[in-house]
């Protein structure tokens, strides 16, 4: 989800990597945080610079990637999207998809090492619905796809920013 | 085609004696691929619009991320189609593959809908980092080039477009569109790109080859085209591609002018783009799902066209869905007389085969084994492959008669 260029500015993008640092440094001692809570430390959503969402089940085996609320917004009107066949194995950032908008298509791209077990098949007829509930994983909502996960995957889940990191970076100037 | 050989010529001589003549493929690699190339600019020297399209994503993918890159290419007659589109809807095949310029049908890898490119038309591209990227920057900048050769009319409209403002096209309220723009962006680079209509010969007959006849019986995925009345501003292409640089460096501080010839098919990146884009599976199977359709349905309730004669009196039915390129299902019979016929894998060949691979309806439907109706079959066959464009030029030149009043039209 490269495209949100109108409202992505440098500061913002500086921001986000120093915060991406911030979460490498506090996720040093891995251990030590699964003592305290053992599965909301891992079930977090977590989102990219470039906008997709992933959130993993408790057991950190599977999950759903999305584009998130603010994606959705600065897009536009969509007015398709393609989705990757199944099963495909994807490493982190591969693109796994396209939206088209406002004559633009836009890759969507994996947020971490997966496996895309399964896409929201209700994508393919009624586009707008990412447009409705991009970060909604249920029936009828805008999710992408469904994942499964090892254990690369739960290591690159260490980079990506929590939904306070995320909206801090999208709100930035 | 002999007048894309003259034009090839004509640039030829002009651009090698004015600016750098970029002979190796490897020279163009390193120009793209220098990290300090902060400001670039290439002119194609290719006419081949598939290579064109192939180099520019070599430079989306390749130019360094904080570059801003200007591509100029003009292609022999084409109709490009928009990434999610479906040619069966939006073009007119077997007009286009009747006719005598040749025209290729291609389909981009960025957003929107199909236009129209000949040797009249030069294509403006730009890449530049997805944190500078603005729909309107650099169709501005060619409004500024075009203004400044004297199209002082020109100007950006709500859709992105060039239009010429302020004269209404004749029976037509909207202002004369020159230019349609669309978008591809990725992580950290993103592509505008645009046509400009200067002085396209073929401009009365883009309406025909850009007007279906299976469009009224086809329910499609995907992403529609905006028709628009369209003109050309009468500026020679040398000036244009001249105005456009000059314009470019103003923005952009410098960057030194490279002729990119077909020689650039060597660098295996462009060569591997040019094979995926010259596939039959990308022009035709990346169509978005669809079905087409005789007779209103629950899914389709338009009123349909009347069908030729004895197919309406026999009330001929026929449907099928296209997904990923193939047959998915499909049914055909006779309403009045015998019960519609669904197909299955074995009846007919049908089911999986690829659209674009049928290559007569006629030989299709007669091995569709439904009684008594063989010489309606041969009609019903006819009418098929006219509207898919296959067969001989007696049914294309009924497709002909489907358009033959459509005035020059574009879409983006």
């Amino acid at each position: 989800m490269a495209s949100i260029a109108r409202s992505l500015r440098p500061v913002a993008l500086r921001l986000a990597q120093s915060s991406k640092a911030r979460v490498a440094a506090s996720s040093a001692s891995p251990i030590a945080i699964r003592a305290f809570s053992v599965s909301s430390a891992v079930q977090v959503k977590k989102f990219t610079k470039d906008h997709e969402w992933i959130e993993l089940s408790p057991d950190n085996k599977t999950g759903t990637i999305g584009i998130s609320q603010y994606a959705a917004h600065a897009l536009g009107d969509v007015v398709y999207v393609e989705l990757p066949s199944t099963p495909l194995e994807v490493a982190k950032g591969d693109t796994i998809g396209a939206v088209e908008s406002v004559k633009s298509a836009s890759d969507i791209n994996s947020p971490i090492t997966c496996t895309i077990t399964s896409v929201n098949e209700l994508l393919e007829e009624t586009p707008s619905a990412i447009n409705k509930g991009p970060e909604d994983d249920g029936a009828g909502g805008g999710w992408i796809a469904k994942v499964e996960v090892g254990e690369n995957g739960v290591k690159d889940l260490e980079e990506l920013m929590d939904a306070a990191q995320y909206k801090a970076f999208t709100e930035e100037a | 085609m002999a007048p894309a050989r003259r034009l090839n010529s004509l640039l030829k001589g002009r651009l090698c004696t004015n600016h750098s003549c970029i002979r190796r493929y490897s020279d163009f690699v390193r120009a793209a691929t220098d990290s300090s190339n902060k400001s670039q600019i290439y002119i194609s020297r290719s006419l081949d619009p598939y290579l064109n399209l192939s180099i520019e994503h070599y430079l989306l993918q390749k130019t360094p991320a904080d570059s801003t890159v200007l591509f100029l290419y003009t292609n022999r007659p084409s109709i490009v189609i928009g990434r999610n589109q479906n040619p069966w809807l939006e073009v007119n095949l077997g007009l286009l593959r009747n006719d005598p310029l040749g025209v290729e049908l291609v389909r981009r890898r960025s957003g929107g809908g199909t236009v129209f490119h000949d040797e009249g038309n030069v294509n403006y591209s730009v890449i530049c980092p997805t944190l500078a990227f603005n729909r309107d920057k650099h169709a501005e900048m060619v409004v500024r080039a075009l203004r400044g050769l004297g199209v002082d009319r020109a100007l950006v409209n709500e859709r992105h477009d060039i239009v010429l403002g302020n004269v209404p096209a004749p029976g037509d309220a909207r202002p004369l569109k020159i230019s349609g723009s669309a978008y591809k962006l990725t992580r950290l680079r993103s592509l505008h790109h645009g046509t400009c209509l200067l002085s396209s010969p073929n401009i009365r007959k883009i309406g025909a080859f850009l007007k279906s006849p299976a469009k009224p019986f086809i329910k499609a995925r995907g992403v529609d085209s905006v028709s628009s009345p369209i003109t050309n501003v009468n500026v020679p292409n040398t000036a244009f591609e001249q105005a456009v640089v000059s314009e470019f460096r103003d923005l952009y501080t410098g960057g030194e002018l490279i002729l990119v010839t077909e020689e650039a098919k060597d660098v295996p990146e462009i060569r591997k783009g040019f094979d995926e884009l010259t596939s039959l599976d990308w022009i035709y199977s990346q169509t978005p799902q669809f079905t087409f359709s005789t007779h209103a349905t629950e899914e389709d309730p338009r009123e349909r066209p009347q069908l030729p004669g004895d197919l309406t009196d026999f009330q001929f039915r026929a449907s099928f869905t296209v997904r990923n390129g193939s047959i998915s299902k499909a049914s055909f019979g006779f309403g009045g007389t015998s019960p519609v016929k669904d197909v299955d894998g074995v009846d007919g060949g049908l089911i999986n085969k690829k659209l674009q691979e049928i290559e007569s309806w006629r030989g299709v439907l007669s091995n569709l084994a439904l009684p008594g109706m063989r010489s309606t079959l041969g009609s019903a066959g006819t009418f098929m492959d006219t509207l898919f464009g296959n067969g001989d030029r007696i049914s294309t030149d009924v497709a002909k008669d489907f358009s033959r009043l459509e005035r020059g039209a574009q879409s983006d």
